[in-house]
């Protein structure tokens, strides 16, 4: 810190946008503060970027001495991703072969039973990926975007191992349409009502039992029912709370 | 019980009064101390111990010196204030009889 501070020379130093650049990743007033005093000490480029550099990984750090950013990765990003990989492509499959059936047979009672199932685990599919990522968003918004390369780690594995020729790869990631809706959603603090969050968790729950999906379907997808109970939880607590004041 | 680096902090803040903020508080426990202190530290350190409202902050107007950027302005909360003073008294009590606490004071034999 010793010398004279020359404000004029750290400002127009080619590694200023730099530091800048680098203190968007810390909060409004935060980058203000930071900025301002490597402004006032005259500090070089270099060291300003370690200076903020440091305090990014220090906040970020910090964020995950609680539990929930562990939860948003290890229970839903890598888990929620690999599974709903899995009901995107079953529910592609169930569609293929409904349109075989359709084209082949033309049986009104085989594109009947087609039907039902195709509409349970489409359903089931997007209220869980809604469910998952909305729990994602809401769990760990300042740690979104660990969750967010965990879930594209899952997918590009997947894009990779994916083996079903009559299948596009693109199937994979039809469930990253709601869930994407859902982690929106989420940061933009949109409130769910205690009724409406029981009526989605009921019907997740329903669709993951009745028989057109319990068959097809493996045990590993309950994990896929815990968000939709939690967004439950948290909306009676908030109702709670609500109540109280 | 405070943490040595807390410590420092909220003594350098309550020395400075109403001049207080980041980088006068820095610049004070670099030079009593000798070592370098870090923005990240800093921050991170005024940020928990006004989680445990032992400190006030707030972000003062713009001044040209700093671009056209706020100070983060602090003040020592009574809370501060006791917990430095237990911290004090700890460590005095614990240095009593210690060789280079008697000799700095010149009370040893």
């Amino acid at each position: 810190m010793g010398g004279e501070p020359d404000r004029g020379r750290v400002m127009t130093s080619a590694r200023w946008p730099l530091v800048e650049a680098a203190a968007r990743l810390l909060e409004r007033h935060e980058r203000e503060a930071v900025l301002g005093d490597l402004l006032e000490t005259g500090e070089g480029a270099w060291q300003g970027l370690l200076e903020v550099l440091g305090l990014v990984v220090r906040r970020q750090l910090s964020h995950w001495k609680n539990w929930q950013p562990w939860l948003a990765v290890f229970g839903l990003a890598l888990p929620g991703s690999l599974v709903l990989m899995a009901v995107s492509v079953s529910v592609s499959s169930v569609y293929e072969r409904l349109i075989n059936d359709r084209i082949l047979i033309g049986s009104s009672h085989a594109t009947h039973d087609g039907f039902l199932q195709l509409l349970c685990r489409g359903l089931l599919l997007v209220g869980c990926s809604w469910a998952c990522g909305f729990v994602m968003g809401s769990l760990s918004r300042r740690t979104l975007w660990v969750s967010i390369a965990s879930s594209c780690f899952a997918c590009l594995f997947c894009l990779v191992r994916f083996g079903e020729p009559s299948l596009s790869r693109l199937c994979l990631f039809i469930f990253l349409v709601p869930a994407i809706w859902g982690v929106r959603q989420a940061l933009r603090l949109i409130r769910i009502t205690l009724a409406s969050a029981i009526v989605l968790a009921i019907a997740i729950t329903a669709l993951m039992i009745l028989p057109p999906n319990s068959r097809g379907l493996w045990t590993l997808n309950w994990s896929l029912v815990w968000p939709a109970w939690y967004i439950v939880a948290t909306a009676q607590r908030s109702a709670r709370k609500v109540g109280r004041n | 019980m405070l943490g040595e680096f807390e410590y420092l902090l909220i003594t350098a803040a309550a020395g400075l009064g109403g001049k207080a903020y980041s980088v006068a508080i820095r610049k004070e426990i670099e030079v009593t101390t000798g070592r370098r202190c870090s923005i990240g530290a800093l921050y991170t350190t005024i940020d928990r111990l006004e989680t445990k409202g032992l400190l006030k902050t707030w972000m003062s107007d713009a001044t040209p010196q700093r671009g056209g950027r706020a100070k983060r302005m602090v003040r020592v909360t009574p809370k501060g204030v006791q917990a430095a003073k237990d911290f004090y008294d700890a460590v005095t009590r614990v240095s009593r009889g210690a060789s280079w606490a008697v000799n700095r004071t010149g009370g040893g034999s």
